[in-house]
């Protein structure tokens, strides 16, 4: 049973969040153990197995990005494996394998990550690097701004693929789930940024802390 | 999950962390990414022009302990090696060295796609053509 069979709905990506989670909650209480409480034993593990597999559903479902990515797991897309077949390639034919992100994006996530190792060695060394924050909080918002555009495009990417799924647009839905793969790689470099310069600030206004 | 001996010795003491001058007509830069985690990885290589020898390899990785100690032992394994011996690495002779679980290959593979992107780019630099070209060609 997929996570889209358990709430009744079509294989599609856009959701209405808000009736899925009244849904979520009438099907929880159907599968609530205490209902089972008094059925035999046999009746009360199948019922804690739909509950357990409700909780994973729902879960995945009202998440825009697990969502989307279970959908393309569903239709047998596997980063990892494409990400090796293509370096086999690249090894058997004595080519250079093309990345799945631009190479502007890697570079700026490069530099930003350099950025971010050399304001955690100024603050070991007791150091305060005003610039150096000012820097990584405005690469912060630039790259917030971009994962919000990244957002955008993929719940355009959505309406493209459902139409083209009503449709039975094969060609259509192809180049619009290549995109959602391109899109979620791009989207990882950014998310990890954003977590890490997070991270960097937040320890560097704990330290201030202490201090006081 | 426990990294095996070597990756700990690559992690805590990693070969060949810096960086060549990227400008240098002698110097080839790889920079890539494992989009299944965000790592990031820039090898570079310093080849004779006469010889065609690696004489010198550095890398700067952001990721796991897996993809630094990846990208460590390749900056090990090219240096002293022609540009083509270099080609011949696999990612899987990363993953036998460095005793990598499945769930830790991406980084042998991150690893040997910056070894390939880093001669690609010197072999931009110096004119000299890919390999399929020249199969192509014969």
């Amino acid at each position: 049973m997929t996570y889209f069979e358990v709430f009744s709905l079509p294989r599609k990506l856009s959701i209405d969040v808000a009736a899925l989670e009244k849904q979520f909650y009438a099907l929880s209480r159907r599968w609530h153990p205490d209902r089972f409480a008094a059925r035999p034993q046999a009746e009360q593990e199948a019922a804690l197995a739909q509950a357990s597999l409700l909780n994973d559903a729902y879960r995945t479902l009202r998440d825009p990005v697990l969502r989307t990515q279970y959908l393309l797991r569903l239709l047998g897309v596997e980063l990892e494996e494409q990400s090796k077949a293509a370096t086999e390639a690249a090894r058997a034919s004595g080519t250079e394998k093309k990345q799945s992100v631009p190479p502007e994006l890697l570079e700026e996530v490069f530099e930003l990550n350099m950025q971010l190792a050399e304001m955690r060695a100024a603050r070991q060394m007791g150091e305060d690097e005003p610039e150096l924050r000012r820097d990584l909080l405005s690469a912060k918002d630039a790259f917030e701004s971009k994962l919000d555009a990244t957002d955008e495009e993929l719940q355009q990417l959505w309406r493209v693929w459902d139409a083209a799924e009503d449709e039975g647009a094969q060609p259509a839905q192809t180049s619009a789930r290549d995109a959602m793969v391109t899109l979620l790689n791009k989207r990882t470099y950014l998310r990890n940024l954003v977590r890490d310069v997070n991270e960097a600030l937040e320890s560097e206004s704990g330290t201030q802390h202490h201090e006081i | 999950m426990a990294y095996s001996d070597k990756v700990v010795d690559h992690y805590n003491n990693p070969r060949n962390v810096g960086t060549l001058d990227k400008s240098s007509e002698e110097v080839g830069t790889g920079l890539v990414g494992a989009p299944e985690c965000g790592d990031v990885m820039r090898l570079q290589i310093r080849v004779n022009p006469e010889t065609q020898v690696i004489e010198d390899a550095k890398f700067k990785t952001f990721g796991c302990g897996s993809a630094i100690a990846s990208s460590s032992l390749a900056t090990e394994w090219v240096k002293g090696k022609t540009v083509s011996e270099a080609l011949e690495i696999k990612n899987t002779d990363i993953v036998k060295e460095l005793a990598l679980p499945p769930v830790k290959i991406h980084c042998s593979v991150l690893a040997e796609d910056a070894i390939r992107a880093a001669i690609g780019d010197w072999k931009k630099k110096n004119g000299v053509a890919e390999t399929a070209t020249v199969a192509a060609a014969q």
